[in-house]
């Protein structure tokens, strides 16, 4: 076969580029940007000049290099060390890996025919005409021997009805069993399932493994599990340390937002008017200066947290949050709601602990657990609590958007929106399932919403959104 | 001056400070690529002693600019002395030309520098630290970029000011406010954990050569449980631990003991509900009776672990 001469030096550099120092970091820095640590182009260059100032063969000199450059905060620390120790290492096990890799990938494929096999051999006697997808017969592999078998054996029992021909009805079934499954498998192993069902890779082999084998080590800490694992999924061990961690984030919170917006004493303009009164002994020479500084004004926090019963899944997080934030700064107003509104803001100006502070708001409150009308108690609080709208307010509303009546709640949270400098809206739900929820849509235009189910969420969102 | 990574790590020991290959060659790296370094971690980790370490190591000055909120440039960088200029224009007063008085007035000789200033316009290459960044506004530090990134300040009157000698900048933050990636993108990154047993005994050894190393080593396993297996609003760090074994030093302790530990209970733990809890979960005895049962664990920070079987948590 004719190959042209560029076709041939192309291949020449490639081939000769896959070893090299330049293609092992530029895949090195692929991999960190796959594993959320932003890497810039700049970044990428800093640490390719950083690598020729350290000595090369030896590796703690290099991962520490490296790790200075292209790291850059706390927690991106510990993923970098993991993925450095699994991308550079020596071929042999390089070797091994892509051995034991095609071992596993070989299981998995024998796995997955066998569960089609399965499958299709349960509907055989009808013509179905249903595909299964990938998914689907993934959750079937997935689920346990025992429960394969009930689900088949329910469809070999069908058989015996042979009437109008049920063969689309009965692959529907199969399909929504496989549906339940797979929300079960999900919600029971939390992230690790998540993570073998939804994987996001890169699609090349070699630098997949690197970042499936990253993503399963670094959960596997207790610390960034609970940081990162869902609310409603804490359990009832973690539950001491999680509140302390939720803790500390609100009152770290509270704190910075009152301190922040103190008078400044900056100098800005002269003050001509004082700087003459106060130089008149001096006869008029302006030897002394008065500045104006510029009054800032701390915003006016106002905190609303849905406390219904689709929210109680939230609890321990929504709790903590209105105890943390509301007792940690003492002029934040905060307001439970689910059927109406109900200000608690009193609860919190006593110096009582979290137990009976919470417990005497739960026992005294008409709306805990009841059904969600946002509209209703948006439209009390418009009838009582204006006053305390200005425009340095910020909103923040914990809820899952889950209302009766969103269009006009919506048109509720326009009129509010009017009237105060921003709205944060903080979504326990998480983002995939926004698409189905009719509130989100509807709420969007007038907030700014965040996924919020997570201590990680919320450090992050406290970070870049609200002390920013 | 021309530094290899060992005579780097040699001289920053030489100064008392006692540091690991990363830290070194971060270091080091933040002074070969002329890039300023940003250190974060928990307060008292010894964040602000890396850039008083290393202007020793470099026998040079430090000039320290202190952040704080309301920060402006006007006392970070440079402010004119009005009180000079109006006094000269006084004495001045009919008996020149106007225009150059006004020239004149907006001279160097009226400019008071502050510690931007002064780094750049040092003679020698000095150390600037630019401690707790994260109290600043962000206006402030997207002010600081020109400096960080070109070593040059703009001033109206005089002009662009470039570095004479490029300054080794060294930036501390405790995380307070997250900073802009813009600021992060322009740095080496630092970031200081507690340390190893091994290591904060040695940290002891410096700084209190005057303690036992049987105190010493107890000390250390003593806050090592205290921040691993407590949930403490702030954990003691080693700005503590230091003051707390000279403390011990002063009252004349060789050991620790329950009294000893209630009387200095104050020093590593600056927080009330931290002390009860420390009462309540293991006791003072407690405490003494887990150092006693340990052996160090030096592969890892926090490493304190109790092996005798009697004190399961």
């Amino acid at each position: 076969m004719e190959i042209d001469p560029v076709t041939r030096a192309v291949a020449r550099v490639e081939g000769q580029g896959e070893n090299t120092l330049h293609h092992n970091l530029v895949r090195f820095t692929h991999i960190l940007r796959h594993l959320g640590i932003r890497v810039s182009m700049a970044e990428a260059l800093d640490a390719y000049q950083a690598l020729t100032l350290v000595d090369l063969t030896s590796r703690e000199q290099v991962k520490a290099a490296l790790g200075a450059v292209l790291v850059k905060n706390a927690s991106d620390r510990q993923i970098f060390n993991l993925s450095f120790d699994r991308f550079f290492v020596p071929p042999e096990e390089k070797k091994r890996r892509r051995m034991l890799r095609k071992q596993l990938e070989e299981e998995e494929r024998r796995r997955l025919a066998e569960a089609r096999e399965k499958l299709n051999q349960a509907l055989s006697p009808w013509s179905t005409e249903v595909n299964f997808s990938p998914e689907e017969i993934q959750t079937f592999a997935r689920m346990p021997a025992r429960e394969q078998r009930r689900l088949t054996e329910l469809i070999r029992q069908m058989h015996g009805n042979p009437v109008n021909s049920p063969g689309h009805l009965i692959a529907r079934v199969m399909q929504s069993a496989l549906n339940y499954w797979r929300y079960y498998l999900l919600k029971t192993q939390g992230e690790e399932a998540r993570r073998q069902l939804e994987a996001e890779l890169t699609g090349e082999t070699e630098m997949d493994d690197v970042i499936a084998g990253v993503a399963a080590d670094f959960y596997r800490d207790p610390d960034d599990q609970l940081l990162h694992q869902d609310m409603q999924q804490v359990a009832d061990a973690d539950l001491e340390k999680f509140t302390l961690a939720l803790e500390r984030l609100s009152t770290h919170l509270a704190n910075r937002l009152s301190r922040r917006y103190r008078k400044s004493n900056r100098r800005q303009k002269l003050d001509m008017r004082r700087t003459i009164r106060r130089n008149i002994a001096f006869g008029g020479s302006p030897l002394k200066l008065c500045y104006r500084s510029r009054r800032r004004h701390r915003p006016r926090l106002l905190l609303i947290c849905d406390v219904s019963a689709s929210m109680a899944r939230y609890a321990r997080f929504v709790l903590q949050f209105i105890y943390g934030l509301s007792s940690a700064a003492q002029d934040i107003e905060s307001f439970v709601f689910s059927e109406d509104l109900e200000r608690v803001t009193p609860y919190f100006r006593r110096d009582d602990g979290f137990v009976p502070v919470m417990t005497e708001l739960v026992n005294a409150s008409r709306q805990w657990g009841k059904t969600t009308d946002f509209n209703v108690a948006l439209k009390t609080f418009h009838r009582h609590w204006r006053h305390l709208l200005t425009g340095d307010t910020l909103v923040i509303i914990v809820s899952d958007t889950k209302t009766v009546a969103p269009q006009e709640t919506a048109r509720e949270l326009a009129a509010l929106r009017e009237r105060v400098r921003e709205i944060l809206w903080l979504n326990p739900v998480p983002r995939k399932q926004w698409p189905y929820l009719p509130g989100v849509n509807a709420f969007l235009p007038y907030v700014r919403m965040f996924e919020c189910y997570s201590l990680h969420h919320l450090e992050a969102i406290l970070h870049r959104q609200m002390l920013k | 001056m021309d530094l290899t990574i060992k005579q780097l790590q040699q001289r920053l020991e030489a100064q008392g400070y006692i540091c690991d290959q990363d830290l070194v060659i971060t270091l080091y790296l933040s002074l070969k690529l002329a890039k300023p370094l940003l250190v974060e971690g928990a307060p008292g980790v010894g964040k602000t002693e890396v850039a008083k370490a290393l202007a020793g190591a470099l026998n040079t000055e430090l000039i320290r600019l202190q952040c704080y909120e309301g920060l402006d440039e006007n006392r970070a960088l440079y402010e004119w002395n009005y009180q000079r200029q109006l006094l000269k224009i006084e004495i001045a007063r009919g008996s020149c030309d106007p225009a150059a008085l006004e020239k004149d007035l907006f001279d160097v000789e009226y400019l008071l520098e502050r510690p931007l200033l002064k780094a750049i316009r040092a003679e020698k290459r000095v150390v600037l630290l630019i401690d707790e960044i994260d109290k600043t506004d962000p206006e402030f530090e997207a002010f600081l970029f020109e400096m960080l990134s070109d070593f040059q300040v703009s001033i109206p009157e005089l002009g662009t000011l470039k570095a004479k000698q490029i300054p080794a900048v060294v930036l501390t933050s405790n995380g307070e406010r997250e900073l802009s990636d813009g600021l992060k993108r322009r740095c080496v990154y630092l970031y200081i954990d507690y340390p190893t047993v091994e290591k904060e005994v040695r940290i002891l050894q410096v700084k209190v050569p005057q303690a036992q190393e049987e105190l010493v080593r107890q000390v250390v396993r003593a806050v090592h449980f205290i921040r691993s297996h407590l949930n403490l609003k702030k954990k003691p760090s080693i700005a503590e631990t230091l003051d707390w074994t000279r403390a011990l030093v002063a009252l004349h302790a060789d050991a620790l003991t329950p009294e000893i530990l209630g009387q200095t209970l104050s020093l590593f733990l600056k927080n009330r509900d931290d002390q009860e809890t420390l009462k309540r979960e293991v006791g003072l005895s407690g405490l003494v009776e887990q150092i006693r049962g340990v052996k160090d664990d030096s592969s890892g920070p926090a490493g304190a672990t109790c092996h005798c079987g009697h004190h399961q948590r």
